[in-house]
């Protein structure tokens, strides 16, 4: 925000620089080969644009994003003084930034350049219908120049980033990130909830696929986090609140105390005369611990620390003192309090991991009414060295090695009745079991109920069939349940095996639940704390799932790990450097600029109330309880445009996506044949690039449709679906993102409650509620656009003049506020 | 009533034959060869005829444990009421279902009152069965179509 003086006078000297001049446009229209030239008289339209108002040339060029046609549109720009730069093309998100960078050569502000979207909505969407396409393109360039006459130039922020991260969750996913981040210098705080660092894996005996022991492979990279001068290491800790946008962060973290002071050198003197026992969470209770304890053998930080729920002592009063007596270096302190720590960031990575999945629900299967039913989890602490039997598998019934033992696959997962997705790991999980078993007990015989193996990485396949040739006998078929003998314990599965159509009946001592993954109880909080989106199934969303795989759509905000969905300890870890080189580079940069899209509030228009900071997904709004103005905080606003709507005092701009530019498309639509026309409000990142799609795939559709674009369907004001309707235009699509998948974690929302309010007030004005649409389209959803607008042209074709009329008097132009009113929209710089 | 076409086919094709419906199924461990999760495969993949005439479809007691237990939650028992529905309307009736549904028109009973019965139950404590009211059944498979389908 330091620059944000600078860039306002900036801003200024540039806007009276074109302002002088009054515009002068020129309009390029494109070709593509026969791409566009093929479908529609691009001759024809650069003419009729020469005679739009401010335009001082138009052209038609074969190809304008060549070296060649960018020559001529610099060129053009200094000899002829142009202002505003229209090309008449592709669609802006394959071509824009090429164009601005050659108006940026030619001494012209980036956004002092519009683009026409004549090939992906109109030559490819219309390719037997040549008048039709013509005469859109010749509206779509109507519509740019209009918007283009109102451009302003606009300067690009810069914000420092404070060279700081935070890393939260301490398990594999976590320790890669601190120690790469680390590693590259950087100051870095490990927040860990639990009282040491390892996460999952430390609790695991072997991993898949190369059977590594798995804590003889981290226990090295936990001392290292322990130990690395960079990282600020925090146990018992849990973010509690985060203020702040990319690059500076305000966190704030509570941390709980450990009553054992670092002195402690481990000797584990104090635990002995502890006389609480309690179930030990690290071994999933099948074994105790006391109330001073460490959690395990390999813990970081290395120091013993009181559970206050199970110890004697509480609310200060000291009523057992075995333990402080025990240590003789006088570590033990009762009088430790919580810690609330305050920190300054510039990133922050999650990686919170996920949990197990808890198979009581699943009443026919017998967890924990059967003993010798235990799941996955449970297994890899009975048959890890370190774990409460010293890596003895025993039925817990009667402590004796089960002779055979069957494994269930997909519990939990793949399932309606609980998690849908396929969890990634159980599969590859069970056959290194099955494999270990097979290596400590090599005549145990083993089942595997499955009803798809999925060994799809790397080495996995080579596992299977390792188990396959060692004799793991596996069968399709799920049992349907499970019995149990009571007198031996041992357990019946019964079932069906539909390779051979056959019913079974097995009877084994052991049944071992393959149990899925699934997002953190807790993770809400963190959820909120971060504003962070999540998908259906609770895992956090990342800003794309193929480009942006670790970024969060919260700039600065990294994930990794399971906290991002179910994976292997491999793709934990590639996440986890991902991350770390992410934030590296914003870090190493050491600014980020923010687009000049962001929103603006006039403080002399506001009055304090507040209703926009309300809408904003990304708490970008903070209204001054003082001075009753409310400013946006131009580095966390996004641009998304959802407050906008709200003011009812006409206080925000949103930069380069001004209601009276928007209008003024509207205008240049309206008019001619308004009646027969469909105007569609496409967001950026899904509808927009859906009717993208369409015209990649060539499906076609009625020629009547005009898009306007804004980056989020939050933008839509009621009042340009009004104007639109004043000004008699037949029907309008609001379309963005589906609920759940807004770019701009829920702008949509509003979206959806904004025409809603709409729907009631036409119905209340008695007009056709169905002239106005709402939709939800995918950037994959091309068909569904088209369908939306055939759907639209046969609403059309039904609509009256009378009905059109009825539309234009009820929403007349004397409705709309102050200030917005066309004639005043519509007037040139 | 039931019938194959009302039900929501798109459903079906989520079964992924993870059989947990057959293992649960008390039927199929009675009957040899009948099998709820190869039925549903059957329809799907060969056509309802393929299943309509063979007539263990009719072993199901309709007792819904499947359909408690399928993960994909889909209708099993539901799905096969209504294939036993359909092949009654095409005249798919199995000999024995065909005898007790006659004694029903006949006696509102699906099974014969012999003096057994009424002993075993003296000696239980329990009343004789009350007389079946004939009219109201027979309005009921009037109205139902049974007769028709039986006649
Ligand atoms: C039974 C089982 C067996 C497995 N076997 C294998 C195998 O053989 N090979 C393999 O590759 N993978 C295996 N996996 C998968 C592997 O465990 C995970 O890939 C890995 O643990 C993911 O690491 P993570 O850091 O993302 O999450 P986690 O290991 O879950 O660590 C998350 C950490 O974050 C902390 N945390 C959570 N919430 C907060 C919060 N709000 N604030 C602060 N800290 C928080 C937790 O306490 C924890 O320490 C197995 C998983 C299971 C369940
Ligand atoms: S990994 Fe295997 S066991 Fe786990 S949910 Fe997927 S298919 Fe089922
Ligand atoms: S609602 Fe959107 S445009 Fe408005 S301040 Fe928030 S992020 Fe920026
Ligand atoms: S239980 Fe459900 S999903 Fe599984 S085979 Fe039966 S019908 Fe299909
Ligand atoms: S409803 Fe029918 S198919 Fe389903 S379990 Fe019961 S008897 Fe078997």
């Amino acid at each position: 925000m330091a620059k944000k003086g600078k860039a306002d006078r900036q801003d200024k000297v540039a806007r009276r620089a074109t302002a002088e001049n009054g515009p002068r446009i020129g309009v390029y229209v494109c070709h593509c080969g026969l791409n566009i030239d093929g479908s529609l008289d691009c001759e024809e339209v650069a003419k009729y644009a020469s005679s739009l108002e401010g335009v001082v040339l138009a052209k038609d060029s074969m190809y304008t994003c060549s070296d060649a046609g960018q020559e001529q549109i610099k060129s053009d720009i200094r000899e002829h003084n142009l202002n505003r730069v229209v090309v008449a093309s592709c669609t802006p998100r394959l071509h824009e930034p090429t164009f601005r960078a050659a108006c940026v050569e030619a001494g012209l502000n980036a956004y002092l350049f519009e683009m026409a979207n004549i090939r992906e909505h109109c030559s490819w969407v219309h390719l037997h219908d040549r008048q039709g396409a013509t005469e859109k393109a010749k509206d779509l360039v109507k519509m740019s120049v209009a918007r283009a006459r109102l451009l302003q130039p606009q300067v690009e922020t810069e914000v420092p980033i404070t060279p700081r991260a935070l890393v939260v969750g301490g398990g594999v996913a976590g320790i890669q990130a601190a120690l790469d981040l680390a590693d590259a210098g950087y100051k870095v705080y490990l927040v860990e909830k639990e009282a040491s660092i390892g996460g999952r894996m430390a609790q695991i005996d072997k991993t898949f696929p190369t059977m590594d022991c798995s804590i003889c492979i981290l226990a090295p990279k936990m001392s290292e986090v322990g130990r690395h001068p960079n990282i600020e290491l925090m146990t018992l800790s849990e973010v509690e609140s985060v203020d702040g946008y990319i690059g500076n962060f305000h966190v704030r973290v509570k941390k709980k105390p450990r009553y054992v002071t670092d002195d402690c050198t481990y000797c584990g003197d104090c635990i002995k005369d502890c006389p609480q026992h309690m179930p030990n969470e690290f071994d999933c209770g099948l074994s105790t611990r006391r109330a001073i304890y460490s959690p395990f053998a390999q813990a970081v930080p290395a120091t013993y620390l009181i559970d206050m729920d199970s110890c004697m002592n509480k609310h200060g009063i000291v009523a057992c003192d075995r333990c402080y007596q025990a240590c003789q270096h006088k570590c033990i302190d009762f009088s430790q309090q919580e810690e609330i720590l305050d920190l300054d960031v510039g990133t922050i990575i999650v990686c919170t991991g996920s949990d197990v999945y808890d198979p009581t629900p699943l009443t026919e299967l017998g967890y924990r009414r059967f003993p010798n039913v235990i799941t996955s989890l449970e297994f890899e602490r009975l048959i890890n060295a370190g774990g409460p039997t010293g890596g003895n598998l025993i039925r817990p019934s009667d402590k004796t090695v089960p002779k055979s033992v069957g494994f269930l696959q997909c519990i939990g997962s793949r399932s309606k009745r609980s998690n849908p997705y396929c969890s990634n790991i159980c599969c590859m999980n069970t056959i290194k079991d099955a494999l270990l078993i097979r290596e400590h007990w090599p005549d145990t015989k083993i089942y595997v109920f499955y009803m798809d193996i999925r060994a799809f990485g790397k080495g996995f396949e080579d596992l299977l069939m390792r188990a396959r040739r060692e004799g793991v006998v596996f069968i399709r078929g799920i049992p349907g349940e499970i019995l149990q003998d009571d007198n031996s314990y041992s357990l019946k599965l019964i079932g069906e095996n539909t390779l051979l159509s056959k019913l079974y009946e097995y009877e084994v001592d052991m049944v071992i639940l393959s149990v899925g993954i699934e997002p953190r109880k807790d993770s809400a909080v963190v959820k909120r704390l971060l504003s962070l989106p999540s998908m259906a199934d609770g895992f956090f969303m990342e800003a794309h799932p193929k480009l942006r795989p670790v970024d969060t759509p919260t700039g600065g905000i990294f994930l990794a790990g399971c906290a991002e969905g179910p994976k292997d300890i491999k793709d934990s870890v590639t996440q986890a450097s991902a991350a770390a080189s992410r934030a590296n580079i914003l870090m190493a940069k050491g600014k980020v600029t923010v687009e000049a899209i962001t929103a603006r509030i006039d403080p002399e228009r506001c009055t304090g109330c507040g209703l926009c900071a309300r809408v904003c997904p990304y708490g970008a709004i903070l209204v001054d309880e003082e001075t009753k103005v409310a400013t946006v905080v131009e580095a966390a606003c996004t641009g998304c445009g959802a407050c906008c709507p709200e003011c009812n005092f006409g206080a925000i701009t949103m930069r380069h996506f001004e209601d009276h530019q928007i209008l003024a498309q509207i205008d240049a639509l309206a008019e001619s044949d308004a009646g027969g026309k469909i105007l569609a409000f496409c967001c950026n990142w899904c509808s927009y690039a859906g009717a993208d799609f369409s015209g990649v795939s060539r499906i076609q559709y009625p020629a009547e449709v005009r898009i306007v674009r804004t980056m989020c369907s939050g933008r839509v004001d009621p009042k340009f679906v009004e104007y639109a309707f004043a000004k008699g235009i037949a029907a309008v699509l609001v379309s963005g993102c589906h609920i759940g998948d807004c770019h701009y974690i829920n702008a949509n929302s509003q979206t959806e409650k904004r025409v809603q309010r709409l729907w009631r007030k036409m119905a209340r004005l008695g007009l056709n509620k169905e002239r106005l649409r709402l939709a939800w389209i995918s950037a994959a959803e091309g068909m569904r656009f088209s369908q939306e607008i055939s759907a639209l042209k046969e609403i059309v074709e039904k609509i009256t003049p009378e009905e059109i009329e009825k539309g234009i008097e009820a929403f007349a132009p004397k409705r709309l506020p102050k200030g917005e009113h066309p004639d005043e929209a519509t007037r040139p710089v | 009533m039931k019938r194959p076409g009302l039900f929501n086919e798109e459903l079906l094709y989520e079964c992924y034959q993870c059989a947990r419906c057959t293992g649960s199924c008390p039927a199929a461990f009675a009957v040899d060869g009948f099998n709820p999760r190869n039925i549903l495969l059957t329809y799907l993949r060969l056509g309802i005829e393929a299943v309509i005439t063979d007539e263990k479809l009719w072993c199901c007691t309709t007792c819904h444990v499947c359909e408690d237990r399928c993960p994909q939650l889909i209708d099993v028992a539901d799905l096969l009421c209504s294939l036993m529905n359909e092949a009654a309307m095409q005249g798919h009736i199995p000999e024995k279902v065909r005898a007790s549904a006659e004694m029903i028109l006949r006696t509102g009973r699906a099974l014969l009152v012999s003096r057994r019965v009424d002993s075993i139950r003296e000696k239980l404590g329990l009343k004789p069965l009350p007389e079946v009211p004939m009219e109201e059944v027979e309005g009921i498979l009037d109205q139902t179509g049974m007769a028709v389908l039986i006649g």
